[in-house]
């Protein structure tokens, strides 16, 4: 990871890292990972292998109700969390990131204007948010679902580059850059932005993880991508229905979800020490 | 400070028009707003009707009202031809006299089935958040006490664990373990009184309640932790007073404030949480509706429950507000 610069990592932040890499390789090349099964692949339907196996040689972490292999759907369902949170992370850093970073540098009536409006946004509780808009779109794949998170997780980002932006804005090298006459254009892209980027990345784990969260309660309530796609989030509320015949089938997703998601905020934690800086919102 | 109220309450007023804006505007400009009204007929060609061409649908059957009069009145009635803010305006009056429409699905009024869904959903808020700080003060007090021992690292571990627990899945195994496995707890939500209805509630609050708590645990060790190394705290254990007294009368009352602040905002993650935590759980609050109306597209009800959590929610915050400036007088001196 991009952490050089600051304190070492501890061994048990390098596991989280390990993890994170492992998971989106694993998500990336799930096609070509030798002896994977295929994840919609039901077995009981060609008499090859029964519904809810206890895990196995044949099937690692057993079979879900559909008698389809978990350890595969698990591999693939990362690819539904990876884009839905990666679109978030671009979207909102491109985006937020300059829309922040801009009003944080030129104050104003823009300032008052746009942290107005992502104040509104934000006072939606986010499932709720994501919920109405997808329902609303009527449309429930993939790229939908990405675009709807995405955007809304420009405002967030807004929020932190500002509060980033503003306090960069008072350091001494942006006041000599006006002092000797640079154009504001150029302060903000030589100066403002480069000096918020680490506080976003920082900030960017943190929200993936949130995101990924945030998805998994959409697909547990059904309303993410459509089946028989597996995601993470649908995967547990399948295996919901037979908990009496056998809880693996939500233990495994539960867990890589606790995972990653620890991974997340423990990584973008260090990366946030080691920059020493605090992130300001949220 | 009657000023200070006054303009809290004005900005309140502001973001709530602009949040009840939103969610109106979203509902017309992202969805057809006939059919929001009226619901699957809105498709119906009534030109083509009007010359006989097709036939209206419930118009045929025994003593119904045409498609065509239902879709005429519901344009009259909700101002459809009018622009866009107007209707807002309209639309606001009626909140505002408590008519929040009809559901496609049974014609109930939106109002009677939040009035009845509602109360649920905030008795299982504030058991949720009843567990939540009962659990998290005694265990930030007591990792705070002995800061950087084993207890404090292990409660580290632990609190970055549940927080990274989604609620789903903490929903889900607790549901398996108490439910499923020792049969502690009933599946059914019993209604019968408050007793078994907060008997039913102990689960789903514990889901939603656990990772608050941890929330709330780090936060509050961090402010007890800043607090001990003030000099009055020196002061009070040089005049003999017991750990206990020091720790529970000095230290925790100014290290309450960011547990005030947090408190408000972890709302809006516990309302999200229990749009799942009641379906897990069988609870038939206004989460569940909200979900069941948002797979039927019964839109009054999306529109009448969005605006109710909203509302809710930045009302929740403006009281937080208020009440930390009334805790803490710098904040007022500030502002």
């Amino acid at each position: 990871m991009a952490a050089g610069t600051g304190s070492r990592m501890s061994f048990f932040t390098r596991i989280c890292a390990g993890w994170l890499i492992v998971i989106v390789l694993g998500a990336i090349f799930a096609d070509l990972i030798p002896g994977l099964k295929d994840p919609n692949y039901q077995g009981f339907l060609f008499g090859d292998g029964a519904t809810n196996e206890r895990p196995s040689w044949n099937h690692l972490m057993g079979t879900d109700n559909n008698s389809r292999d978990i350890l595969a759907r698990i591999v693939y369902g990362a690819r539904v969390s990876l884009v839905v949170s990666m679109t978030a992370v671009v979207m909102g850093s491109v985006f937020g990131g300059f829309f922040g970073a801009l009003v944080g540098f030129v104050r104003g009536k823009t300032d008052a204007t746009i942290m107005a409006a992502v104040d509104v946004i934000l006072a939606f509780p986010g499932l709720v948010l994501l919920l109405t808009v997808v329902t609303l779109l009527g449309r429930r794949d993939l790229m939908v679902i990405a675009a709807v998170v995405g955007f809304l997780s420009i405002p967030p980002y807004t929020r932190v580059a500002r509060a980033t932006a503003l306090a960069v804005s008072r350091r001494e090298f942006v006041m000599a850059a006006r002092a000797i006459g640079t154009r504001k254009r150029t302060i903000l892209f030589r100066e403002i932005i480069p000096n918020c980027l680490p506080t976003l990345m920082a900030f960017a784990l943190v929200n993936a993880a949130v995101i990924i969260l945030l998805e998994g309660a959409l697909a547990f309530l059904g309303l993410s991508v459509e089946p028989p796609t597996a995601s993470w989030g649908n995967m547990v509320n399948a295996a919901r229905v037979d908990l009496t015949i056998n809880v693996w089938p939500a233990i495994w997703p539960s867990l890589a979800l606790v995972f990653t998601v620890y991974s997340l905020n423990n990584v973008g934690d260090h990366l946030r020490r080691s920059k020493a800086v605090r992130s300001a919102a949220l | 400070m009657v000023g200070f109220v006054v303009r809290r309450v004005a900005a309140l007023v502001a973001v709530l028009l602009a949040v009840t804006g939103l969610a109106f505007g979203a509902m017309n400009v992202l969805g057809d707003p006939l059919f929001n009204v009226v619901g699957f007929i809105a498709s119906v060609d009534c030109d083509a009707v009007a010359a006989g061409e097709v036939d209206d649908i419930s118009g045929q059957t025994a003593g119904g009202r045409g498609d065509c009069e239902v879709i005429a009145e519901a344009r009259r009635e909700h101002h459809l031809d009018r622009a866009l803010p107007i209707r807002y305006g309209y639309w606001l009056g009626d909140i505002v006299r408590g008519d929040l429409g009809t559901s496609f699905k049974n014609e109930m009024p939106v109002r009677e089935v939040i009035g009845e869904k509602l109360p649920k959903s905030v008795l299982l808020m504030v058991v949720a958040q009843v567990i939540a700080v009962g659990l998290a003060v005694p265990w930030a007090v007591a990792a705070a006490y002995r800061a950087h021992r084993p207890f404090d690292r292990a409660s580290t571990v632990g609190t970055f664990g549940l927080v990274a627990i989604p609620s789903f899945a903490l929903g889900v195994i607790l549901f398996y373990l108490f439910v499923v496995r020792w049969q502690i707890f009933s599946s059914r939500y019993d209604d019968t009184d408050l007793w078994s209805r907060l008997r039913s509630m102990v689960l789903p609050g514990l889901t939603l309640g656990l990772p608050a708590a941890a929330v709330y645990m780090r936060l509050l060790r961090t402010d007890l932790l800043t607090t001990l190394q003030e000099d009055f705290v020196l002061m009070a254990r040089a005049k003999g007073m017991s750990d206990q007294w020091v720790m529970f009368r000095h230290v925790l009352r100014p290290s309450l404030f960011s547990l005030v602040t947090v408190f408000g905002l972890s709302t809006a993650g516990m309302i999200g949480g229990s749009l799942v935590v009641e379906q897990i759980f069988s609870i038939p609050g206004l989460g569940r509706a909200l979900v069941e109306a948002v797979i039927r597209d019964d839109f009054p009800i999306v529109l009448g429950g969005v605006v109710v959590v909203a509302t809710g929610f930045v009302v929740v915050n403006f009281a937080v507000d208020l009440l930390y400036t009334l805790i803490d007088p710098r904040v007022r001196a500030d502002g």
